[in-house]
C-alpha cells in the first residue's frame, strides 16, 4: 500500500485498526468527530464494533468493560468531553486496564471554541480524574508519526496495564498530510490472564476492580502503582532534538506548535541566533535528560505553547532554576505564528545580532 | 469559457477531496469573465479549512462570499445563509456552491433541490485516488450514488484532483488521471479537466500540454508553510 492523503482524525482511527484495536466507543465532538465517522465504517471491515455511547461518561465505562475482556480499545474525544471522562480514566487506572484515550484539544475552559488549544496538558499529565495516578502521554507532531505511535500507544498499554493518551490539536485532527502505513510485526506481549473471559477450573473468579476497603491493601496497590510508573519513566521517555549541538537558546514546544517553532529557528539561525529546539513526543513521563544536558551550557529556554503556560512549569523543574526559563503563549484557539515566535527568541537573546 | 457554459457550478465529493480549493479558485476564473460572482460555503462539516477562512481574499476580488459572519464563521453550528436564496435566483450572478463533503455534506444541498432543478447549473464531483474510500471507480461510484440521492441531484461531470498534498508528483497526478479517466467510461460522465496545484507548474508542463489541467492555487496552508 503506497501513501494515501488522509486527516489527523482519520490517520489515527486506522492507525489504531492497524495496532489491533477492534473497539471504539466514543460520542462525537468537534474538533475529533471525524475519527467516530471513519470508525463507524472502518470498524466493521475488520470484525471490530463503534458504538456510539449516549455520553462520554458512559463511552469510557463501555472502554472499561471491553479492556476487562481484554481486547484492544480505544475511546476519543476532544476537551470538555475528555473531561467527562476523568472518573472512568481513574477507573481504569486503579483496576490496571489498558485502553488508548484520544483528545483532540479545543480552546477552553468551559465549552470555549472549536479551534484548536494545548490546554489540556495539565489534565494529561498531572493526573486529571482523583487519586495518586500518572498516565503515559504521546504527543505527535506529524500524521505519520501517528501512525507510529498509535501502536506504541497500544503496546504500552498492554505491557504495563495501564490507559495511554494521545494528546494533538485541533489543527492535527483536521489537518491533511500524505502517510503510509508499512505492516510491521508486532513485539511479544505477555498474555492477558487477568481479562475475565471466565475461568476453565483453574482458580478463582476473575475481577476487575478498583475498590480496597482495606486501607494498608489500597496503600500496597498505590505502591505498586507508583513502582509501575517509575520503571515508565525510566523506559519509555521519548523525544526529538532539533540543532541542539551548538545551540545557545532553547525552544521547547510539543504537538504542531514545534513545526511552526522549526521554521522560527531556521530564521533566528538566518540572523545569526543559534537556537535549537527540544521536542517532548512524552508529555509524561517528560524528558527530563535533553535539559540536563543543556542547561549549563546554554543560555536561556523558551517555552511556546497553545495555553497559559502548563509545559513550562516541567520545563522550570527539569531546568531547576540553572537558566531562565521564558515563555510564549496563544490561547483560545488562536495559533503561535512564525514571526511572534521569532520575535520572541531575538527578545531572548538580548535584541537583534 | 463558453456563452452558454452554465451559470451555476456545484462542487461536491468525497470529504477531503479539495473541493474547497477548487471552489475559490473558481470563483476567481469566473471573475475573469463576470461582473457578478459569488461563492456560497455550504460546508458544514468541516470545523476548520473552510472558504470562509478566506474573506479577505475575496472581497479584494470582489467575489461575494456568502457563508456565517463574525463568531458565528467559527461556530459548531451546521449553517446555511439565507443569502444562497437570493443569488440562486438572479440570473446576473455566477455562483460557485462549495459543497461539504460526502452525502453528509450533500444534505445541506439537497434543499435547494427545487430551486436548482429549473436552473442552468452543473454538478461535479472531485476525485483524488488518493483518498480513503475512493481509490476504485467502485468506491467513486457509492459516494455519487449517495451525494445524488441526499441532494435529489445528478452529477454531470468529473475533475481529477488526484494529489498528495506536498508530496504531489507528476506520477501521482499521472496516475490518479488514469483512474479517473477509467470512472469517467464506466460512469457516463464527462472528465472535464485535471488540477494541479501552481507550484508544479514546471514539472507538469508537459502533461498540461496534452492534458486539459487547471492549475490553482492552494488558500488552505497550515501556520507552517
Amino acid at each position: 500500500m503506497g501513501k494515501v492523503l488522509m486527516k489527523g482524525n482519520e490517520v489515527i482511527a486506522e492507525a489504531a485498526v492497524h495496532a489491533g484495536c477492534k473497539y471504539l466507543f466514543s460520542y462525537p465532538i468537534t474538533p475529533q468527530s471525524e475519527l467516530v465517522a471513519y470508525m463507524a465504517k472502518r470498524l466493521p471491515e475488520v470484525g471490530g464494533l463503534f458504538l456510539q455511547a449516549e455520553s462520554e461518561v458512559a463511552a469510557i465505562n463501555m472502554v472499561y468493560g471491553a479492556a476487562s475482556a481484554g481486547v484492544r480499545v480505544m475511546t476519543s474525544s476532544s476537551s470538555p468531553g475528555v473531561s467527562l471522562k476523568q472518573e472512568g480514566i481513574s477507573y481504569l487506572v486503579g483496576s490496571e486496564l489498558p485502553a488508548v484515550v484520544v483528545n483532540i484539544m479545543r480552546g477552553g475552559p468551559g465549552l470555549g471554541s472549536i479551534q484548536p488549544a494545548q490546554s489540556d496538558y495539565f489534565q494529561a499529565t498531572k493526573g486529571g480524574g482523583h487519586g495518586d495516578y500518572q498516565i503515559p502521554v504521546y504527543a505527535p507532531a506529524t500524521l505519520q508519526e501517528i501512525v507510529d505511535l498509535m501502536r506504541d500507544a497500544f503496546n504500552l498499554a498492554d505491557r504495563y496495564r495501564t490507559p495511554v493518551y494521545i494528546l494533538g490539536d485541533g489543527m492535527l485532527g483536521q489537518m491533511m498530510e500524505p502517510v503510509e502505513f508499512k505492516e510491521v510485526v508486532n513485539e511479544e506481549l505477555p498474555p492477558k490472564d487477568w481479562a475475565t473471559t471466565a475461568t476453565r477450573g483453574d482458580g478463582g473468579p476473575k475481577l476487575t476492580n478498583s475498590l480496597f476497603l482495606d486501607p494498608a491493601e489500597l496503600e500496597e496497590h498505590n505502591n505498586h502503582l507508583q513502582a509501575k510508573y517509575a520503571k515508565i519513566k525510566e523506559a519509555e521517555v521519548r523525544y526529538e532534538s532539533y540543532l541542539l549541538d551548538d545551540a545557545d537558546y532553547v525552544i521547547v514546544a510539543y504537538g504542531t506548535v514545534s513545526r511552526i517553532a522549526k521554521n522560527a529557528i531556521k530564521e533566528a539561525r538566518n540572523q545569526g541566533i543559534k537556537v535549537g529546539m527540544i521536542r517532548p513526543i512524552t508529555l509524561w513521563p517528560f524528558p527530563e535528560q535533553p535539559f540536563i544536558e543543556t542547561r549549563d551550557r546554554v543560555k536561556g529556554y523558551l517555552t511556546v505553547e497553545m495555553s497559559a503556560g502548563q509545559m513550562v512549569e516541567d520545563v522550570r523543574l527539569a531546568v531547576e532554576g540553572r537558566k531562565p526559563v521564558f515563555f510564549y503563549g496563544r490561547t483560545g484557539g488562536m495559533v503561535p505564528g512564525q514571526e511572534e515566535i521569532l520575535e520572541k527568541i531575538i527578545e531572548m537573546a538580548g535584541g537583534e545580532q | 469559457m463558453l456563452a452558454n457554459a452554465p451559470r451555476i457550478k456545484i462542487i461536491t465529493g468525497h470529504f477531503g477531496s479539495g473541493k474547497t480549493e477548487i471552489s475559490i479558485n473558481l470563483s476567481l476564473m469566473e471573475k475573469e469573465n463576470h461582473d457578478k460572482v459569488a461563492i456560497t460555503d455550504l460546508d458544514v462539516i468541516n470545523p476548520y479549512f473552510r472558504s470562509r477562512e478566506v474573506r479577505s481574499h475575496f472581497e479584494e476580488k470582489e467575489i461575494e462570499l456568502i457563508a456565517p459572519k463574525g463568531e458565528l464563521a467559527t461556530a459548531d453550528l451546521p449553517i446555511v445563509s439565507g443569502e444562497t436564496n437570493r443569488v440562486l435566483h438572479d440570473p446576473n450572478y455566477h455562483l460557485i456552491i462549495d459543497v461539504g463533503g460526502d452525502k453528509d455534506g450533500a444534505t445541506a444541498l439537497g434543499q435547494y433541490y427545487n430551486d436548482l432543478k429549473n436552473l442552468n447549473y452543473e454538478m461535479i464531483f472531485v476525485i483524488n485516488t488518493n483518498r480513503p474510500y475512493v481509490s476504485t471507480v467502485e468506491g467513486m461510484k457509492a459516494t455519487i450514488k449517495q451525494i445524488e440521492r441526499v441532494s435529489r441531484l445528478k452529477v454531470s461531470g468529473l475533475i481529477n484532483n488526484t494529489n498528495l498534498g506536498l508530496e504531489t508528483s507528476l506520477a501521482v497526478i499521472e496516475k490518479g488521471y488514469e483512474i479517473a479517466l477509467q470512472a469517467s467510461k464506466q460512469l457516463d460522465l464527462p472528465l472535464l479537466y485535471t488540477t494541479i496545484s501552481n507550484n508544479l507548474l514546471e514539472e507538469t508542463k508537459e502533461f498540461a500540454s496534452t492534458h486539459d489541467v487547471k492549475y490553482i492555487q492552494r488558500f488552505m496552508t497550515l501556520p507552517w508553510e
